[in-house]
């Protein structure tokens, strides 16, 4: 098989995988280190990103690959971003009122998790 | 007008498509079908948990160990990386390299399914299982009712049973499940049989007594979770009989727990299964004997292997970490 990809100069596989390595760390330490969620989301969300595109250009060599990539590969990813939108406004923002046993139970499950961590800051 | 090949002068194929083989654009295909399937999951878990109030996170309530799954993420990397030397082992007509590290990757699959393994373990261990989670107090307490009541019923039947083996009793009552008749049964038998077997049959009334006070308390809605949690460590620590509710779970709600476990277990489940067709393609290519030829399914499965590490790559941080 002579692909188009197989003219170019690979790079280090290995280098590849020592970034690889690195991007995994510093997802764990963005674990152990206490962040605000929505950073420590956004910082971990970033690596994984920045992992799949590592993955995908140079160990599936989609980088040496010619135009088809993005004709494949668009439209499957424009359905798989659109099922998370679509159920958004439904599931995810709920613009109705949600009437269901969590919901009810929420309120007194946050009052005693904030109750015990009072006795634990005064014990201390 | 067309050009008509005559013999002597060699006509070069005519491609037409893509300039790549028919099994890659095929993987390709299904790769984009796959991007679809595990995005549906994901995109479903994200739209549910933004849209829930609440998520367990706390590590010692889900059983969620990041390093497990830091491991793993580090194990499927490695094994990323041996596949692309393999094929490019392959590439460079090198088998026997190749070889070598196809065997590395399916060792490294098998690590990594070990350890997942172990994980879910732990969950089945403290059921964390999709429909089995007490989501809050009531409910904790009536799963304690409901499993101490199936330990009890499980030892009733066995020590009548062992009361006819032994002969210290006729025969089992009419229905055979009738707990009162079968008490009886025990309590005669009890007066009956000596030694160690005496024991256990007479040990049934304390074990019954002790679990009704706690029953009774429940249905009354008189103990509260801890007073429950207290009484059931208490009949489990019981040296004769206390064994018998080992497979009660401690009283440990955990809200949102259900779609917490249901959306772990759907796309760990998923992926492992993934990991195991990747394993099985990799052991058609080792059981060859010669590798010639084998380039583009080496290709193709690798492709294939990238994606269930890329899919792990995302998950690692939505189950783990956030």
């Amino acid at each position: 098989m002579h692909d188009d990809h197989s003219q170019h100069e690979h790079p280090k596989y290995a280098v590849i995988f020592g970034a690889l390595c690195v991007f995994t760390l510093i997802s764990i330490l963005a674990d152990v280190v206490h962040l605000p969620w929505a950073v420590k989301v956004v910082a971990v969300l970033s690596v994984a990103t920045c992992k799949a595109l590592c993955v995908m250009a140079w160990f599936m060599h989609l980088k040496f690959e010619r135009g088809w990539k993005y004709v494949l590969l668009a439209p499957t990813t424009i359905l798989a971003l659109g099922l998370p939108l679509a159920l958004t406004p439904d599931i995810g923002e709920h613009y109705y009122h949600q009437d269901v046993p969590q919901a009810a139970d929420f309120a007194e499950h946050e009052a005693r998790a904030a109750a015990h961590h009072g006795s634990a800051a005064t014990e201390h | 007008m067309s050009q008509t090949p005559t013999a002597g002068h060699a006509v070069p194929p005519i491609k037409m498509g893509l300039a790549i083989s028919n099994s890659k654009l095929c993987m390709w295909l299904f790769l984009g079908t796959e991007i679809m399937f595990f995005t549906a999951f994901i995109g479903t878990y994200i739209v549910l948990r933004m849209g829930s109030k609440g998520w367990p996170t706390d590590p010692d309530v889900t059983h969620i160990r990041v390093a497990a799954g830091g491991i793993n993420t580090f194990v499927l990397i490695l094994s990323s990386y041996f596949v692309v030397v393999a094929h490019e082992a392959m590439g460079a007509h090198d088998y026997g390299r190749a070889r070598k590290f196809l065997q590395w990757t399916f060792a490294l699959a098998l690590v990594f399914l070990g350890i997942k393994g172990y994980e879910y373990y732990g969950k089945i261990d403290h059921d964390i299982l999709p429909g089995h989670i007490a989501e809050n107090d009531q409910q904790a307490k009536a799963k304690v009712l409901r499993e101490s009541e199936a330990a009890v019923a499980k030892r009733l039947e066995y020590l009548a049973a062992e009361a006819i083996s032994s002969k210290v009793a006729e025969k089992l009552p009419e229905p055979k499940d009738d707990a009162t008749k079968l008490k009886a049964l025990l309590a005669e038998a009890g007066s009956k049989a000596e030694g160690k077997a005496g024991e256990e049959f007479r040990g049934f009334g304390e074990m019954f007594k002790k679990f009704d006070l706690m029953k009774q308390g429940i249905l009354r809605e008189d103990l509260s979770l801890d007073d429950v949690e207290s009484q059931l460590t208490a009949l489990k620590a019981n040296e004769q009989w206390g064994y018998v509710f080992k497979s009660v779970h401690e009283p440990h709600p955990i809200l949102y727990g259900n779609i917490f476990a249901s959306c772990y277990f759907l796309m760990t489940g998923f992926h492992a299964l993934h990991v195991i067709i990747g394993m099985l393609l990799f052991w058609i290519v080792l059981k060859q004997t010669n590798l010639q030829g084998w380039h583009d399914f080496v290709e193709n499965s690798g492709l294939y292997w990238h994606f269930v590490d890329l899919v792990w790559i995302f998950l690692f941080p939505l189950l783990y970490i956030v």
